[in-house]
């Protein structure tokens, strides 16, 4: 009974329990209040029972955040590798000079770009900002770009093809509960963004409706009206098929179709192929299931498709992303009150990370590279000639395929590669033939086990800042907890890089403040624009939505509702047609093998498994299976199962559960080595997002015993 | 110098190699026309039902006029193509135009089956007034013309398409009676059990069925008054519609010397015999087997397409599994693969539930599935469809895979703990055996006790279930 405290904390007032900030984990950002370590069991963490987001619900990940800090396993001093290869410690200069050295070096022998820089969807906005101005005006490398490609970019690329411009949830999380149908699709709320279940609750029981769409009958799958189980890899065909049927059942909205859309008739001309005898055999979903769908999300006063990693996570990830916006543009409910298409963004800043300059193909604001305009706004603010900016560089998985070839060093921050991207085995050699890898972070993680140079940087309890959240909330993270002695800011590090490259004065902030300020200034007139934002702001109004433009705009909480971001005011449909994944199950890998997560833990589990708690309530990863493959294989849970892919065998424990499809095993991705899951993955990438194929890789099982 | 590719045909066929062809940019290597008959641009097919029953034709557009110009596509509309000179290499119209091609496909589809009934035509030799078929646009828009409520039509086929036809007509509020030459309705689809079921559904529609008949006369003074049957009855109608098979064209084929069975023969690259002369679609025989649906037909023109741009020289068509559903508002029949036992060791499954009016069968051989039908109930179909698709083993248990798994988890299972997974129903129970503080029923449950997050609702299911026990 330990766990449980003497005292209801909500019959506290909020200030005697510390600090309000938020969660380090998951893009729902939870407001948590944060107090001094009593000891003796007392939670330092509560949630923020007025932050209207998670109205003081927490998950077991924020409730044992504070494990992070004060941990043992907390890297303080610099560590570089001596004779042997062993870590040793450094001095900060020491440390900072050989990487400063090496990267100078290796931009004088092979170019600017062979210095390569990978960020974060779980560094502030102010950390993104800055990282993405330290390769283009420090480094000069055009080969800069973050595990948000690895996360949001399927989603981000249609939504900016779509409306001009991409913001997670156009709408405030609260208006889920006042929608009258909501469907899922690729995503597991239950698991992975435990505290928002709240919002789904409430929905229904206003008498509102919710469907799920997942190849699992995931918990979240479990409380859905209906639950469509659809084949890996088969979204797209889905929402085509429910397209069909909103055509043939003349459920679509003409008038909207003519007054805010453009491209109608090509989609239309497509959409009429997907006939329901043809979806239901690529997607395994039944006619009749179909047509109610299609009926529900039509004729509901408001509607919202809300899509996951499980629809945008393949080759054609963008696609399908577009396939389910052409159908909510064809119901006319995007900008509708209460309705309309959004995306889940998952990293913490998932959001914000990829607005400000860390993908390979934008600067700050949401402002493209290639196009001069952009280019000049931000080469003015900060100080240099436009031409001097680099190019548009590799994405994600280009940049670590190159690693060892053209990219001779690479700059990690907040990311653990070794365990978040695809096709694992042919990564890792990659990494270690670097001539520099550079690992900044507060824990040693799979990737710094290849890195030369480690560098201990600050928490998030431990430094201010502001995030993005997944409804384009911008929000802040206070200071509520002593560093240790030792670690630094990202900032303090990048500044003290920069002037051993000779542009410290670009980088010299004293504040994150003022580091938000220049952001401020360098989104100003673009399609994020952060202009009308300040700290304060975000404190009068418990966070600001942006766009917001000047100091009197109160931030936009809704999009769309008049019109959408392209030149002329409307919407774009997009002809998707559906194609084969990067692999398709055949003869020799006869089954689907797909990833996700668990509750306990946060993406390549750096964090969450050096947390006792979350390590000792979900230990290991284990493989799930339907009850009819198992048969077949001989396995029961607990046995031990090697699962192949044309890339590697990987072991897992067996969990038979008849909640998955018969022709699909799934394992979660956060752990690494011998373990992950990534190793099975491929790396087919999406052509527009560059997205790797997480989702779906043709496996068979090999041994079991 | 592009190559002349030239497309003879604009129907489904013709518009799915087309789109495949763009796909591949082979509009960069050839220089592509397509020869039409009907003035319009593609269309769906499988719409029509939409057309019949008051739609407007564009609605179920594939290809508006404008999409060939915009590709560089040259489209011959309202041109009938009379032969082809394999030698020349040029196209003859039945106008006598001639067009040069390097490399030309049969895309010519088939036509309705018209069986030889007498009085087809009037007097004057011209066809008779309200006999129709169901094939295109104008076919629907003529029967839509006659289609008044009271009127009473004849559906002449008892099949796929005619079941269609006759539920379009019946839901415009005709009197509707379908012809069946065969015992079974969709023989071809379902066996005896199978289409006494889907006998029984269709009646219950309102649409009269006679089975092991035909139409043997068509009566009427100028226009349709009436159909005399096989044994001789005669129903009244105003409208008699042909909707009992189709028939291959290939009249240019065979006069431009191209082998032609009941289609045209094609190899595995999809060519005739004839060099530069290739063929897709319900024109074209392959492995002695012409196929009238959709899915089969496009995986064709994928291949086609391959084999033409050389985006995949090495593609080859193996054949195709054939899944069929019938598209009838109000009765749902899948049916795929064999209807019946072949061997003497091939499995048969079937469920009868009378009552419910839902028949499913799976035929299994070796272990996998050799084809199944449901009638009634078709949810199963789409994992069923799969696993034939795939050659999957089933597991021992047969029936298992008629169960689909999608039976709605009830509220009470919902977990209100998802840390130590506790359900509703386990929270609500302790409450009523006695656990009435938050502490108690933390300590009884173990919801709760992991992260907390939970402790809300458990104060919630607290005051409710604790009141209820008090009133």
């Amino acid at each position: 009974m330990s766990a449980i405290p003497p005292i209801p904390l909500t019959t506290l007032a909020p200030q005697s329990l510390g600090v309000r900030t938020h969660c380090p984990y998951c893009a729902f950002q939870c407001g948590i209040l944060m107090g001094e370590d009593l000891g003796g069991g007392m939670p330092r963490v509560s949630g923020d029972p007025n932050w209207a987001v998670n109205n003081g619900q927490l998950c077991i990940k924020g409730w044992t955040s504070a494990a992070l800090l004060d941990h043992p396993q907390r890297v303080t001093t610099p560590q570089m590798r001596d004779a042997r290869g062993e870590w040793r410690e450094a001095s900060w200069d020491e440390a900072l000079d050989f990487v400063a050295a090496k990267l100078l070096a290796i931009r004088e022998r092979h170019g600017a770009d062979a210095n390569g820089v990978f960020g974060s969807g779980a560094v502030t906005n102010e950390k993104a900002y800055l990282l993405g101005k330290f390769a283009r005006v420090a480094l000069g490398t055009a080969n800069i770009d973050y595990n948000g490609r690895f996360c949001m970019s399927s989603a981000a690329a249609a939504a900016n093809r779509a409306f001009g411009l991409d913001r997670g949830l156009p709408f405030p999380v609260a208006d889920l509960e006042h929608a009258e149908v909501i469907m899922l699709v690729g995503a597991n709320i239950a698991d992975t963004l435990p505290p928002m279940m709240q919002w789904f609750d409430r929905q229904r029981a206003n008498g509102g409706r919710l469907i799920v769409v997942d190849p699992r009958r995931t918990p979240t799958g479990r409380v859905a009206d209906i639950f469509l189980q659809l084949t890996p890899g088969t979204d797209l065909s889905l929402a085509n098929g429910l397209l069909y049927v909103a055509i043939e059942e003349r459920l679509t909205d003409e008038r909207y179709v003519a007054d805010r859309t453009n491209g109608f008739d090509a989609v239309r001309a497509l959409a009429i192929q997907y006939h329901p005898a043809r979806v239901e055999r690529l997607t395994g979903i039944p006619e009749s299931q179909l047509r109610k769908t299609a009926r529900w999300l039509a004729t509901a006063r408001s509607a919202m498709v809300l899509t996951g990693r499980g629809t945008e996570q393949h080759s054609k990830g963008v696609d399908s992303v577009h396939a389910w916006i052409n159908l909510m543009l064809a119901l006319g409910k995007v900008g509708k009150p209460h309705s309309g298409f959004g995306t889940l963004t998952g990293q913490g800043n998932g959001q914000g990370g990829r607005e400000h300059g860390q993908k390979t193909d934008q600067l700050p604001g949401y402002r493209l590279i290639e196009v001069d305009t952009h280019r000049e706004a931000i080469a003015k603010v900060w100080g240099v000639e436009p031409s001097s900016l680099p190019r548009k560089g590799k994405s994600a998985y280009e940049l670590l395929d190159s690693c060892g070839e053209s990219v001779k060093s690479l700059f990690v921050m907040g990311s653990n590669v070794a365990v978040a991207a695809p096709h694992l085995s042919r990564l890792l050699p990659k990494l270690k033939s670097l001539e520099l890898l550079v690992v900044a972070d507060a824990f040693h993680n799979e990737t710094s086990a290849h890195a030369h140079v480690f560098l201990p940087v600050l928490q998030w309890a431990e430094e201010d800042g502001t995030m993005t959240n997944l409804e384009g909330r911008v929000i802040r993270r206070r200071v509520v907890s002593r560093p240790p002695f030792g670690p630094r800011s990202d900032i303090d590090v990048l500044h003290h890089l920069a002037a051993r490259l000779g542009c410290g004065e670009k980088f010299a902030f004293r504040t994150m403040e003022s580091v938000f300020n220049e952001l401020r200034r360098a989104t100003a007139g673009a399609p994020a624009d952060y202009s009308g934002i300040t700290y304060a702001k975000i404190e009068q109004q418990d966070g600001v939505f942006w766009p917001c433009k000047s100091d009197d705009d109160p931030g936009t909480p809704r999009m769309f509702a008049e019109h959408f971001h392209h030149a002329d005011g409307r919407a774009k449909f997009f002809a998707v047609e559906h194609r084969a994944a990067g692999e398709e199950p055949n003869a020799e890998f006869p089954l689907f093998f797909t990833t996700g997560r668990y509750k306990e833990h946060y993406n390549s589990g750096a964090q969450t498994r050096t947390v006792v708690k979350l390590q000792n309530a979900q230990p290991i990863p284990r493989l799930e299976m339907h009850p009819r493959l198992a048969r077949r294989h001989r396995v029961v849970t607990g046995s031990k199962v090697t699962v192949e892919s044309r890339r590697a065998k990987v072991e897992f424990v067996a969990e038979v559960t008849p909640d998955i499809r018969p022709d699909t095993l799934f394992a979660p991705f956060h752990w690494g080595g011998q373990a992950a899951a990534n190793l099975l993955t491929s790396a087919a990438l999406d052509p527009t997002s560059s997205m790797p194929e997480f989702k779906l890789a043709a496996v068979r099982i090999v041994k079991v015993g | 110098m592009k190559k002349r590719l030239a497309i003879i045909g604009n129907g489904m066929a013709a518009s799915r190699l087309l789109d495949e062809l763009v796909r591949r940019n082979a509009t960069d290597s050839f220089e592509i026309s397509a020869f039409g008959e009907e003035s319009r641009g593609s269309y769906n097919r499988i719409l029509l039902g939409r057309v019949l029953s008051g739609s407007d034709p564009e609605e179920i557009a594939l290809k508006p006029t404008s999409w060939y110009a915009a590709r560089g596509v040259t489209f011959h509309s309202g041109v009938r193509v009379a032969k082809v000179d394999p030698v020349g290499r040029r196209i003859t119209t039945i106008t006598g135009d001639l067009h040069p091609y390097d490399v030309c496909v049969f895309a010519t589809g088939s036509s309705p089956l018209v069986p030889p009934v007498r009085g087809l035509k009037g007097d004057d030799g011209s066809p008779r007034d309200g006999v129709h078929v169901f094939r295109t646009i104008e076919d629907c828009m003529a029967i839509r013309d006659r289609a008044r409520p009271g009127s009473s039509a004849v559906v002449v086929g008892g099949g796929l398409l005619g079941l269609e036809a006759a539920k379009a007509l019946c839901d415009l509020g005709l009197h509707v009676t379908v012809l069946h030459l065969d015992a079974v309705l969709m023989n071809a689809q379902l066996d005896k059990s199978g289409g006494e079921l889907l006998r029984r559904a269709i009646e219950k529609m309102g649409i009269f069925v006679r089975t092991s008949t035909s139409a043997d006369e068509i009566l009427g003074n100028g226009h349709v008054e009436a159909v005399r049957m096989r044994a001789g009855d005669v129903v009244p109608a105003d409208l008699v519609v042909f909707a009992c098979g189709i028939v291959p064209r290939v009249e240019a084929a065979k006069a431009s010397g191209v082998p032609v069975n009941r289609a045209i023969l094609v190899n595995d690259l999809l060519a005739t015999q004839v060099p530069g002369v290739y063929a897709v679609g319900e024109c074209a025989e392959h492995d002695g087997k012409v196929y009238g649906l959709v899915q089969p037909i496009w995986e064709q023109c994928a291949v086609l397409a391959d084999v033409l741009t050389g985006a995949n020289p090495r593609a080859r068509y193996l054949g195709s599994k054939v899944y069929a559903r019938l598209k009838v508002a109000g009765v749902e029949v899948a049916s795929f693969g064999i209807t019946d036992a072949e061997f003497p060791t091939d499995e048969v499954v079937q469920v009868f539930e009378e009552r419910r009016g839902v028949y499913r069968k799976l035929v299994v051989r070796d272990g996998k599935l050799a084809g199944a039908m449901l009638v009634g109930c078709a949810e199963a179909a789409p994992a069923l469809v799969q696993m034939f698709d795939r050659n999957e083993p089933l597991p021992p248990n047969r029936l298992d895979v008629l169960a689909t798994g999608n039976a709605p988890t009830t509220a009470a299972e919902r977990e209100v703990c998802n840390c130590n997974h506790v359900t509703e129903s386990a929270v609500v129970e302790a409450i009523r055996d006695g656990c009435d503080t938050l502490p108690a029923l933390c300590e009884a449950t173990r919801a709760g006790t992991g992260c907390g997050s939970c402790r809300g609702q458990l104060t919630t299911l607290l005051a409710n279930h604790t009141q209820t026990t008090l009133a």
